[in-house]
Order: C-alpha cells, then structure tokens, then sequence
C-alpha cells in the first residue's frame, strides 16, 4: 500500500501550495488529483489576489473590509491571520515564478476590487488563476512531489479517531486503491456544480464535503453560498471583477447605470461595491421588470482599446468565443450565478479539522475568514494562505506521529461497496437525470433569494433523490479508463452537500450577507452572530451554532 | 436540436482499431459540443472516456477532432460543429490514445513539458521584496503563459509527424518563459539543454504550430526567438551557430546563399575532420551537377545593395 507522510487531495491552487509547503517542510508528499493539476479549477479565474503591499495600506484595512463583507460572520482572528500573511505569501508566489503586474517602478501593481477600501488585488492581467496554477505546477515537478493524476478519492480512511490516509479510483487502471498517510489535506474545490447554472468546472462536485460529512468531521456555514454578479448569460462564465476594476459600467435594460441607486460608498465607483451587495441589486434589477431576458449589461464601450487589450484580453476572448460579441462595440449581457461556497469543512486558523491527521483548505474548507460573504480577491488569498498553513501544519503532525499504515478491511469494504453497485436491479433514473433534479432543486431554493418554506421543501426533495440514487445501476465497474464509478460518486457526494446546505439555510433565520431570505428579512446579531456548524446523524445533518470570534471590529 | 453525436471508441488490447458509435443528443444549438459529450455520459453511456474540465477554454484539456477539425470541445457550439445534424468527435490525428479520446499525455505532453525544466529558478533564498521587473517584460512572459496546454501547435507540428521525440513547440513555448524571464539565473544552461538533440533546432519552421494556437502565443517565433538568444550567448551546438551565421554573412555580402562557403564555414575552417566528412557529400554534389563556385568567385546578386540595407536595419534594432 503506497505511503506518504502527507497526502493532499485536490490539485488547484490551494492543494498545490499545501504540497509544496509540507515538501518544503522535509516531509515525504503525494498529489492525488481527479483532474491533471493543470487542468484545475482554479485556471479559470480571473480576478486576483488581495494584499496591503502597498505603503499606504494596511492589513489593518484589508481586514476591516473582510469583515464588513462578510456582514460580521467572520471570525476576526483568523482573518487577521489571512490579511497579515497576505504581504509574504504574494512576496513568496512572485518568487516562485508568478509574473504579477507591474507599476512604473517596476513593483507589484494592484487594482481596485469590489468591497475594498483601496487599490488593493494584485493581478496577472486578467488571468491569475490561471497562471498562478501554472507556477505552482512548475514547483511541484521542480521539486519532484509524487503525483497520482487522475485519481479520484473516494473515502476517508479514519482509524481510532484519526485519518490515515483515503481509498481512491485510478482512472487508468479502473481499481481501488489505498493511499495511507499520516496527514490528509482536502482541497477538493468547491461546489458549483450542485447548480444548474454556476461558474464551475466540470468536477466541483463537493467531493471533500461528502467525504469529510461521511466521515463525522463537521461542516461550517454551508448556508452561505456566494453568487458571482456578472457572469455571462446562460452560459455562467465569469466576468472578472477586473472588468469593473477597470472602469465598465453596469446599465439596466433601460441603459441606467443603476447600482449609484444601491452604493452606499460615495468614494468609489458605484459598480466596486462587494459582490454580495452587487448580485442583490442585480438581482433587484431584473426582479423588478428593468433587466432584458434576466440579464443586465456591463458596458465597456467608453474604455481605451489599448488597455482593454493590456488588462483585460481574456475577457475579450471570452465574450467573442461565448456571445460573438466584442466588448468594445458591444454592450455584454451577464447575470449572477452560483460561484463559491464561502462555508466548507470547518477548520482552524492552521487548516486543522476536529479528526487528527484531517486538514482541509481552499474552497473545501471554512476557516471563517470570510463570514458571509467574500471579498473579491480575498479567495486566491485564502487558497494560497491556509493552503500553505495547512500543508506546514499537516508535515509538523506527520513528523510528530511518525509512520502509519491504514487497515486493510477500510479498502476491502469499499471495494465491495463498489461492486455492489453493478448488481442493482436498476430504476428509471439515471446520474444525469438526478442531477438535474438536484440543480433545479438548488436553483430555485438556495439562490440569490430565499425563504423557509421553500428550503424545507427543497430539503425533502433532496431526501427523496437521495433514495433513489441508492437504486441506480452502474452496469460496469473498473477496467481500464472507465470514469462510471467516479461519477456516480460525486453525485452523491453533491446530494450531501445539498442536504447539508438546504438544512443550515433553513436553520439560519435571518438575512445576512450571502444568505437572504424573504421571510427573514433583517439580520439578527442578538441570535444569529453565530456560525452554523452541521455534523452527520443517522436522520441527515445535524445543526449547531457555534459563537463568532470578535477581536476589535465591533458589528454595525 | 435533435443531433446525432458520432463518438469515436476504442479500446486497448482488444485487437480492434476502433469504431464510431452513435448517440442521438437533444440539446441547445448554443450549447458547446463538450456539453453533448457530457449529457451522453450522464444519461446513455457512463462509460464513454473523454478529458474536460473548465468549460471556459482556459484550462485546455478538451482537444479533439470534431468534425473533422482539430479544436476544443468546450470552445465550440453544437449549432457551428454540426454538419446535417451529426457531429462527429475523433481523436486528433497525431497524439496516440490509450482509450477513446483519451490522449498519452505523459510521452506526448507532460514529459517533453518536464524535460525543458519549465519553472525558473531565483538568486535569494529567503525573499522579503519582489524582484523589480518593468510591466512590459512581465506582459510577455504571461503571453506565453497564457497557454492552455491544449497541444494544439504540437499536433500541426510538422516535425512531430516524423520525429515523435521532437521536444516540440508546447514545451519550446514553455521554454521560452523560462530563458526570457529576467529573475531567472540558468539561462545558459537552459539554452545547452535545449540545443541537444531533438531540441529547438529541429524545429523546421513550418509555421503550423502559429497557425494552430487558439491563443495567438506564435510558438514558431518563440522558437525563433530563443534560437536567436542561443546565437548571440555562443550557447550550444558550435556547428548549428556556425551555419546560422555564415547563412546571414553569405545573404548579406552577396544577396543570395554561397552554398560552398557555407558547407565549410558550418563545420569550421580549421575542423580537418569536419572537413573531410563532407567529401563524399561534395562529390555526390559534383556528379548530380551541382557545383558551386568557390566562395571568391559566388557572384554577387543584384540589389544585394537593398539586402545588406535590410541587414543593417535589423541589426540597428537589436
């Protein structure tokens, strides 16, 4: 049975940077990733990376709007942590290869995002996922960490009390394997395709939410699910926030640059508002009768032809290869769609779970930096920061603990489990036909608007398609490069997650930041300045209410 | 629409070399084919085998044949990749697969992208500060970084279909990063390495790889560009810089190639063993009829006048 010290599920952004920290750390690290690492999510954003490196910020600032937009769910310990690393992890990537922008002086230029009380994200052009994927690969062949492409974990190995290590489907072989590790890292990615429209790729399946719930490890915040304001019409491609960074305008039906109707910052343009503050007033907009086919505009006509091909060529490409439009003569339809989970498998400051040997970062994972909602900027940051701290902390418990090797029945059981699977008698469904039962589900009960009656019936619904997903068939299991069994797993690792998500937002029963509910309408702070913390029970998930965490930014 | 997907199987080791198999699809024309793909999966056909991920063109893992053209399938419509209501979806021609429209990428991607040693390596250890770098040096090197790894300037690539082991114009582009990027300290022993065998100088500058790079990177020049560097920092192979240059001496000198001197010059005037090697080819040269004057006495072109002028521009701007 192969063994690593450390083994990271997830080759994006956040499951890269844990790797190479524990290699750096001097322990032994493997990569298991369903996708090749270079063909990650991560490779489609856009946006950037937020840090005070400029003299005349702050990460004192840089915090404070953290909080803000997270409408004070953020535990403020752990986004001081964030933003003061913020300056030597951006410092780190730039060493690793990462060619950010540059001002006259040569040095690391920023932007204006979204939410921030500054010029503040540090930007690749307009594609830093990208690129920054690419550095972080290049680091980890440099320094030879094994990898195991095209693997899909399908549980957690946890032995008295602790991991040690997860069974996974090699794709090229079509077998289940052990991988034992002293540490585990979920870094799986998030959850976007539970939607039916979202700015996802094809695999964010909420694969580590549905192994961690599995597994017992509580979940945080799964209620909060972040919309992206601008994506393009039916498609949920994003629109970076650099296109309004840059200066294009958003304009209603009637061509009214409407958001100055909502801004509450006279200091900044009025479209640079947070996302969450954005997706709502968008989604006012086209509610109310002044948007054109649910869609408003972005308007990048009065910008320079030049810049736009300096700062914003892929949006450029995007929206010719996706709409045939050009952005500079034509107006660009978007509307918001599921793009981030801001809740995920709770963790601390250190990307520590509650099992021992457990860690999780990125999307997967919720340390509660972001509270309810997040900063534009602030998600490549949380990838790359409690990437890296997860990765030092998962080797610092590694060379602690020593060896361990997982017991052989955790293997066999799944691999019975497996073969199962072929022998179903079979029903009427297929994987495709759920899952698009689930996304309507989610579509139209966990969008930008919500209310309780709807939840809890979206919450039976979810139970009745999990029933029925116990009766599909998968007629072939294993051989050589058969993707059968991977795919039915996540979909039941999004029926989790649904469950999970529907239930924490029934519970929550107030308006805040990415949660909104018509029937709730206020945000509560005298009941509800508490985090949701689910765990499983054998009825489905259980909630909790955990207190957040205030240091000096009092609500307001 | 109502569409018929004509989706190529193959499997190893069966013995066959694989067939199409169809699936009636109904879906939006605006959809892209990768979506078709992906709705087979789900709802026909759970053990069709085919790469993609982001949807957006941005991660490059969808490279196939359809319809008898090389592209993404996540970058195209249904409604543009339909002919009659059938699409077709085949491996490319060149890269081999081990199942379906699953591609060898390790011998045909991924190791070649590993052995330019594509990362860049920086003087201080421990950094406090960012290097200083001007905009306009970091906007190229994202230009070539903006590749996908889509593979598809490796599958045009004309000295691929007879050479496999030809680095090839992805890792070359991948290459080009590293040499040009200012923090980086190896480019000497960057631009050696590349000079080996099967390295950048068996490119034959087709131009295939610029015309099939969905991204406008222009890997063919990249290539050129990182010959030319090779030249001027004396890296490499002594003959290949030889014969790089007696070629532009002899063009600028005389407005057309002197084929002797440059058969001499390549090996160098004092390499006796060199020299001799070339006899037998000079005197299968000689019988065919071709036989070029001493290089005292190549005739000297007209309107060499407006070469050299061109020459010297160039190299003005260098």
């Amino acid at each position: 049975m192969p063994y690593h010290d450390v083994i990271v599920i997830g080759g994006g952004l956040a499951g890269m940077r844990a790797a190479i920290a524990a290699k750096a750390a001097g322990v032994d690290v493997g990569l298991v990733s369903k996708i090749h690492p270079l063909r990650s999510q991560s490779s489609g954003s856009h946006s950037g990376i937020n840090a005070a490196i400029k003299s005349d910020d702050s990460w004192q600032s840089h915090a404070e709007d953290t909080i803000k937009a997270g409408a004070y769910l953020a535990d403020q310990d752990v986004v001081e942590a964030m933003c003061q690393d913020a300056l030597r992890d951006v410092v780190l990537l730039e060493h690793m290869g990462v060619p950010f922008s540059r001002d006259g002086d040569g040095l690391i230029d920023v932007m204006p995002f979204g939410g921030s009380s500054q010029p503040r994200t540090c930007y690749v052009g307009d594609s830093a996922g990208h690129i920054v994927l690419q550095v972080l690969y290049e680091n980890i062949v440099r320094m030879g960490i094994a990898t195991y492409d095209e693997w899909t974990a399908t549980s957690l190995m946890i032995a008295d009390g602790a991991c040690c290590g997860v069974t996974a489907y090699d794709l090229a072989s079509g077998k289940l394997e052990a991988l034992s590790a002293r540490s585990t890292v979920l870094a799986t990615g998030g959850i976007g395709r539970l939607f039916a429209t979202s700015t996802s790729a094809l695999f964010a399946t909420a694969d580590g939410v549905g192994m961690a719930y599995r597994a017992g490890v509580p979940l945080m915040d799964m209620e909060m699910v972040q919309f992206h304001p601008t994506t393009l019409k039916g498609k949920g491609l994003v629109v970076s926030e650099a296109a309004r960074g840059e200066g294009a305008y958003l304009v209603n039906a009637a061509g009214d640059r409407f958001m100055s109707n909502y801004s509450t910052d006279g200091d900044r343009a009025p479209e640079l508002e947070a996302r969450e503050l954005c997706t709502q007033a968008i989604d006012t907009e086209i509610q109310e009768g002044r948007g054109d086919d649910g869609c408003v505009f972005l308007d990048f006509r009065h910008l320079d032809n030049d810049r736009i091909d300096d700062r914003l060529p892929e949006t450029r490409f995007l929206v010719k290869t996706y709409l045939g439009l050009d952005i500079t003569k034509d107006l660009v339809p978007v509307q918001p769609a599921a793009h981030r989970p801001v809740g995920g498998i709770q963790v601390d400051a250190q990307g520590a779970t509650g099992v021992a040997g457990l860690y999780a970062a990125g999307e997967a994972a919720c340390s509660g930096a972001h509270g309810a909602g997040r900063l534009a900027g602030n998600s490549m940051l949380d990838s790359i920061v409690f990437g890296r701290r997860a990765g030092e902390a998962a080797a610092s418990n590694s060379r602690a603990a020593g060896k361990t090797e997982a017991p052989a029945n955790l293997l066999a059981e799944q691999v019975e489990q497996a073969q199962g699977l072929s022998t179903r008698d079979g029903s009427s469904d297929s994987i495709g036909s759920l899952r698009r039962q689930l996304n309507q589900t989610l579509q139209s009960s966990m969008g930008v608007r919500r209310d309780g009656a709807s939840l809890e019936q979206a919450v039976s619904a979810i139970q009745d398609l999990k029933e029925r997903y116990q009766h599909i068939a998968v007629p072939t299991i294993g051989g050589p490069y058969n993707p059968s069994l991977p795919a039915y797993l996540e979909l039941g690792n999004m029926l989790d997650a649904a469950h999970i998500m529907l239930t924490c937002a029934a519970a929550r029963q107030e308006s805040r930041g990415a949660h909104q509910r018509g029937d709730k309408p206020d945000r509560d702070d005298a009941d509800w300045l508490q985090h949701t913390v689910a765990v499983s029970i054998p009825e489905g998930p259980q909630v909790s209410t955990k207190p957040v965490t205030i240091t000096q930014w009092q609500p307001s | 629409m109502e569409i018929t997907l004509k989706f190529y199987r193959f499997s190893p080791g069966n013995g066959s070399k694989g067939d199409f198999q169809e699936y009636p699809v109904e879906i939006d024309e605006s959809a892209t084919v990768l979506d078709a793909l992906m709705q087979v999966k789900e709802d026909q056909d759970s053990t069709i085998a085919f790469r993609g991920s982001c949807r957006t063109g941005f991660c490059g893992d969808c490279t196939m044949r359809i319809s008898r053209r090389n592209r993404m399938a996540c970058s195209t419509t249904v409604g543009a990749a339909q002919n009659e209501g059938t699409i077709t979806v085949e491996p490319v021609r060149l890269i081999t697969t081990t199942k379906d429209m699953m591609y060898d990428l390790d011998t045909w991607v991924y190791d070649k992208y590993k052995a330019v040693e594509p990362w860049i390596e920086t003087d201080q250890k421990s950094p406090d500060k960012e290097h200083v770098v001007s905009n306009k040096v970091v906007q190229d090197l994202r230009k070539v970084m903006s590749c996908t790894m889509c593979w598809l300037c490796d599958e045009g690539c004309s000295t691929m279909v007879v050479d496999r082991k030809f680095v090839g114009p992805l890792a070359l582009t991948k290459a080009y990063r590293s040499v040009f990027d200012p923090r980086d300290n190896r480019t000497e022993a960057r631009l050696k390495n590349l000079s080996e065998k099967n390295g950048m100088w068996d490119c034959c500058h087709c131009y295939e790889a610029s015309e099939h790079c969905p991204k406008g990177i222009d890997p063919t020049e990249r290539i050129f560009a990182l010959r030319n560097k090779a030249i001027k920092a004396n890296a490499g192979i002594p003959t290949v810089r030889n014969h790089y240059r007696s070629f532009a001496k002899s063009v600028k000198s005389h407005g057309w190639l002197d084929e002797a001197r440059l058969a001499i010059e390549t090996e160098g005037l004092t390499n006796i063993k060199g020299q001799l090697k070339q006899v037998p080819l000079a005197i299968k040269a000689f019988r065919k009829g071709k036989r070029p004057l001493p290089y005292f006495l190549h005739e000297k072109r007209e309107g060499r006048d407006r070469i050299k002028r061109i020459f010297e521009k160039w190299e003005e701007n260098e």
